[in-house]
């Protein structure tokens, strides 16, 4: 199959207001080879020169770089700059099993799994709530109505993902990361990452294991295809294991199935075990200016950055 | 005997409280009443000079230590078997450790269920696959086991995270054995020696390869706050170990470095007692302030080890012992030999309903260890609390389990106390005379040693009034004698033995390397707090004998000397605050308070020695503060009152139990220390205090007065600063201004003149490395210290007065030489005692306004 090559420049730039004599940092933004997708070239540049940096595959299988500046320094740029070849094909909801979610909650705590299906410790963690996603009443509520008895996992995907679309306005700037699932619920408004979140917590809630993808979508998309929301920066998705298929992504910001217009960089139980970049920076100042621009264009475009 | 932790077990059902000593050679050996309510005075009293807390930085002060002198006994042949089976209990943790961060092959719900390890919040992915060299995950671990109503041991749960008490039961049997000292010789008893031994080859063991022959290894602290602050120091000092926070490390290329007073230094090693979630902010919990960003890097690069290795807290989950005795035939191929308490894990749905349904029989547990939510004792509970519970339980079943109750008298043993009663009746034991059953626990120590783990010969055991044995609610602790058949030779370790003497080949030990700049500035300021409270103490000591001997005589000249001398303390000072009132800048309790607070944060650096004297002092402080209440009234100092010396009754003699402490610390410095880097930081805090102090008070020269008066006036500030006898023997006469002048400032043989302070300062600023910041400054100042004194001539000087009586060019020297000195300790503290800038987390990407997907 011929894929689509992309060009990647993902660019972080914090600005502040006081020295800051020593910066250490870890990136998650260097995509991961998986099944449709090809990471052909890859660099992630800082300035100042970190005196220090490593690489390694983290233990969800991402690949993750550490690095540590240790030049004063009032502005901070990371850039990751990658070329990936995407051969994912457009999946249809109609072509997954028809599977009922209550069977395959079922299956995932009877441990009545395959040898083909993934690592039983890894579907259990995945039913777990973690950093950012609570099983609390509210998501229960508000996701009652899609898990009608004996409904097929594939439609309760299709149907969260629409409803997420549908019921919450998305809204750059509306939520933090501190923002809760209860908070995105009472204000109707958020960003990729607090819709990833919601659908992740209404599936774990049933016991249907779920991961959070992060990544990209296609910032300039060729005549005749949408510009989707979510283009300008990091991008967030659900992954949810349908036995039989394995892991499903679905993007319910755009409410579809990820296509070859994504770029994956990683997963794991939510945001905090893929932030692209975090970091701990020693300074005797307070406050900064953080900017983030991300390009993903075919190969061969003019450059942004 | 009601002792239930110790092997003589009562005989048939009676229980008699009395300690069984049937186990000494000579019954005359055994000791009376009398004897043991002495030891247990003597305890307390050793455990206060000792310092020994439980809890600090309490508004309240520091929380003692509670020790029953009457200590747990268990004879040979059982504790052979227990250390067989606590052996075997590492052992198995050990595989389960390696397999949680590796293969995860037991992770099956065969064997272990895998949320029992991936729903615990001690699990820690950012460490997943790393292992330590050695072939030992887990170095060090701790048992708490209990006796079960049958008597024989049960563990209740095991301490994986960094285990704490090493430091409390070392001291424990060091007081033990001090005032039972008659039994303690004449009984056989295995002693703690070898453990701390193996602990210190384990942590050598553990080195990264390529780490010199003599790995660096440091105690990473919580720090002085910390409850156990006591028990890390005290560990430290054993082992001789630098006790090092979070700041005082830092990694560059990709190691663990520690900051010095001389620069940066290596560490291989780290034996932590953070919490491994706090250890780095970076790939650990964000925001933390004590932890070291980039440790995780570099303990993937295996650059560092860190004992015991980040993560090790999944092994405290209390679920892992229902699982236990079936991983032990799978892992081992054995039986477990130690059984744990009956615990249900509620992740599996029977227990859930098992564990649900008996709420009021059960102790519920969160999984996860030092929560907020401690054990909850079912049968404590109201209906609604335990309908509350259950669903809080249901709602995330994998967080809880249900325990039985062992040890304490739990609901389920009817009628047989089942844990240990002090034997001690109350008046002077601890306890209610009649010696109930109380809850009581040993805590067992084992360490990874030369391809197995060796095992404490002893360890903790605490007795508590309730059913939760905690040190944070009061429980008393319990020395534990194994015995043994064979006499023992070998000494105790109480100071950091070297370890050609713990019977290694005699290496050539690295000299003792860099403090940290936090270590100095403590030293500094702990020579500074110990200066300016023996400064204030001798000066308010004349002041309170001129006050005795002239209130009442305010026109005599001593009246008019007593209003020279009240003069810089304020308007009508109260005495017994500047003597006793902790709060208050400038005071003696306050000057000791702080002393204590530098000290116990340099605790590894000081002899133990040094902890008595302070103990001593606050004492005094506190007996004389408790007889002050209630008679606050007659307290402020008016000289027209002609009230008795109300004012002033208790503090010379207190003031005197203060100087006789300071006195044994300075001593303990000066003759106790070596003379290294430390040393010196600490010389120089007391010099610059003293020189300070000095020249404030000579300020009382600066007017001339009526001769009479002038002479009392000088007098005092001789004897304020310890010069009185030396002027008298030289001058034979009334004391002259020109006179006390030359022999405070000049006389270089004079150890309380400035001159000699100043020689002092000087000697320890060339020994004091520099770590980058320019000294200048700092030396500048200090020369024209030196030359305004030169230039100071005392008989001119003191000649010099104009019209209205005053020395104009004495008070302008003095001005002068203080404000430079002023300035010189300003300038010590920026070039040595650099700060670290705080540290802080990026602001989240996801926080950016601009683009937010």
């Amino acid at each position: 199959m011929t894929g689509r090559r992309y060009d990647l420049v993902h660019r972080t730039t914090y600005v502040y207001a006081d020295v800051v004599t020593d910066s250490y940092g870890r990136t998650t933004m260097t995509p991961r080879d998986v099944p449709g997708q090809t990471c052909i070239d890859t660099v992630v540049e800082i300035s100042p020169a970190p005196a220090d940096t490593a690489a390694h595959v983290d233990y969800f299988g991402n690949r993750t770089t550490y690095f540590g500046v240790t030049t004063p320094h009032t502005t901070l740029v990371v850039t990751a700059r990658s070329t990936i070849e995407v051969t994912r094909p457009t999946p249809s909801a109609e072509s997954l099993p028809r599977v009922g979610w209550q069977e395959v909650a079922r299956r995932v705590a009877a441990g009545d799994v395959d040898r083909l299906d993934p690592d039983l410790a890894d579907l259990r963690e995945a039913v777990l709530p973690s950093a950012h996603v609570t099983l609390v009443d509210e998501v229960r509520e508000w996701a009652a109505p899609t898990f009608a008895e004996d409904k097929p996992l594939a439609d309760v995907l299709v149907e969260l993902a629409h409803r997420i679309r549908t019921e919450l306005a998305y809204r750059s700037g509306s939520t933090t990361v501190h923002t809760t699932q209860a908070q995105l619920l009472a204000q109707k408004a958020g960003v990729c990452q607090d819709f990833a979140h919601l659908m992740i917590a209404a599936l774990r809630l049933h016991g249907l294991p779920t991961r959070y993808s992060s990544g990209y979508i296609e910032t300039r998309p060729a005549p005749g295809r949408e510009k989707l929301r979510g283009a300008d920066a990091s991008h967030a998705w659900v992954s949810a294991w349908i036995p039989g298929a394995g892991w499903i992504e679905v993007d319910p910001t755009n409410d579809q199935l990820v296509n070859d217009q994504y770029v994956l960089l990683g997963w794991g139980r939510d945001y905090d075990d893929v932030p692209p970049l975090r970091g701990v920076i020693f300074t005797e100042g307070s406050g900064s200016q953080l900017k983030v621009a991300v390009d993903l264009a075919p190969a061969g475009s003019p450059r942004f950055a | 005997m009601t002792d239930l932790l110790s092997s003589p077990r009562p005989a048939g059902d009676v229980l008699e409280h009395a300690a069984d000593w049937s186990w000494l050679p000579d019954p005359a050996d055994v000791p009376s009443a009398p004897t043991l309510a002495h030891a247990r005075d003597e305890a307390e009293r050793l455990l206060a000079d000792h310092g020994v807390t439980y809890g600090a930085d309490r508004p309240d002060g520091d929380h003692p230590w509670h020790l029953d002198p009457l200590p747990v006994t268990i004879d040979e042949p059982e504790w052979a078997r227990l250390d067989a089976a606590l052996v075997q209990r590492a052992e198995l943790l050990d595989a389960i450790l390696k397999d949680a961060y590796g293969p995860r092959r037991l992770l099956t719900d065969r064997l272990l269920p895998p949320t029992v390890v991936l729903g615990h919040r001690g699990f820690e992915r950012a460490v997943d696959g790393l292992r330590l060299p050695g072939g030992r995950e887990l170095v060090l671990t701790a048992t708490d086991i209990v006796r079960d109503g049958s008597g024989a041991w049960c563990a209740v749960a095991d301490r994986t995270q960094a285990p704490s008490g090493i430091g409390y039961a070392m001291e424990d049997r060091r007081v033990v054995a001090q005032v039972l000292s008659g039994i303690y010789r004449q009984a056989s008893i295995q002693r703690l020696g070898p453990f701390f031994r193996s602990l210190r080859l384990a942590l050598r063991a553990v080195a990264p390869e390529g780490s010199e022959e003599h790995p660096r290894i440091v105690l990473l602290t919580s720090g002085p706050s910390s409850e156990t602050a006591f028990d890390q120091a005290y560990l430290a000092s054993m082992l001789g170990l630098p006790l090092v926070e979070g700041t005082d490390l830092l990694v560059r290329e990709g190691r663990v470095w520690m900051r010095g007073v001389e620069g940066l230094e290596p560490v291989d090693v780290i034996l932590r007692r953070v919490d491994a979630e706090w250890c780095d902010p970076l790939d650990l919990r964000q925001g933390s302030r004590i932890g070291v960003p980039g440790l995780v890097r570099a303990v993937r690069a295996g650059t560092v080890s860190v004992v015991n290795p980040l993560g090790s807290s999944v092994l405290e989950n209390p679920a892992l012992l229902t699982y236990l005795p079936r991983l032990a035939r799978v892992v081992l191929d054995q039986d477990l030999a130690l059984a744990s308490a009956p615990t249900w894990w509620c992740g599996e749905e029977r227990s859930l309903k098992h564990v649900v349904s008996r709420l009021e029989e059960l102790v519920i547990l969160p999984t996860v260890h030092g929560t907020e939510v401690g054990s909850i004792l079912g049968w404590t509970l109201s209906r609604r609390e335990r309908e509350r519970l259950a669903a809080r339980i249901s709602a995330e079943p994998w967080l809880w389990v249900g325990q039985e109750p062992v040890g304490p008298a739990g609901p389920t043993v009817d009628g047989t106390p089942v844990g240990v009663g002090s034997d001690l009746p109350s008046s002077e034991g601890i306890g209610p005379a009649d010696l109930g059953p109380r809850a009581a626990v040993l805590r067992t120590y084992a360490v990874a040693h030369d391809g197995s783990y060796t095992v404490m010969a002893g360890g903790l055991a605490r007795v508590a009034e309730g059913h939760v044995v905690s040190s944070a609610l009061g429980a008393a602790a319990k020395d534990v004698w194994v015995l043994s058949s064979q006499a023992e030779t070998t000494l105790e370790p109480w100071v950091p033995s070297d370890e050609s003497a713990a019977g290694e080949a005699g290496q050539p030990r690295r000299p003792a390397t860099g403090i940290s700049p936090r270590t100095a500035e403590n030293l500094y300021w702990m020579g500074r707090y110990a200066e300016r409270a023996e400064d204030t103490s001798r000066s308010l000591r004349v002041v309170i004998d001129r006050w005795d001997d002239f209130h009442r005589l305010p026109a005599s000249a001593g009246g008019h000397a007593l209003q020279v001398l009240l003069e810089p303390l304020g308007d009508s000072p109260s005495l017994r605050d500047l003597v006793l009132d902790r709060h208050s800048v400038g005071t003696v309790a306050r000057s000791i308070r702080m002393l204590g607070s530098s000290a116990a944060a340099v605790r590894d650096q000081l002899s133990t020695d040094t902890f008595g004297p302070l103990a001593r002092i606050e004492r005094a402080l506190r007996d004389e503060r408790s007889k002050t209440r209630g008679r606050t009234q007659a307290d402020s100092l008016d000289l027209d009152t002609s009230h008795s010396n109300a004012a002033t009754a208790g503090l010379r003699p207190a003031l005197d139990r203060v100087l006789e402490g300071l006195l044994a610390i300075a001593g303990i410095a000066s003759e106790g220390l070596v003379r290294d880097v430390g040393w010196h930081f600490l010389d120089a805090g007391r010099r610059i205090e003293r020189a300070q102090n000095l020249i404030v008070s000579l300020s009382a020269l600066v007017q001339r007065r009526a001769a009479d008066v002038d002479a009392l006036v000088l007098e005092s500030v001789l004897l304020s600063h310890e010069s009185a006898i030396t002027y008298r023997r030289r001058h034979q006469a009334a004391p002259t201004v020109a006179d006390v002048l030359e022999l405070l400032l000049h006389d270089r043989t004079n150890p309380r003149s400035l001159a000699f302070q100043l020689d002092r300062l000087r000697e320890a600023l060339t020994v004091i490395p520099l770590a980058g910041g320019s000294p200048d400054q700092r030396d500048h100042l200090l020369a024209d210290v030196v030359d305004l004194l030169d230039e100071l001539d005392a008989a001119t000087f003191a000649a010099a007065v104009t019209d209205d009586g005053r020395r104009t060019r004495l008070a302008e020297a003095l001005e002068s030489m203080l404000w430079r000195l002023r300035s010189t300790a300003d300038e010590i503290e920026r070039v040595h005692f650099v700060k670290v800038a705080p540290s802080r987390s990026l602001e989240d990407p996801w926080d950016a306004r601009a683009g937010a997907a």
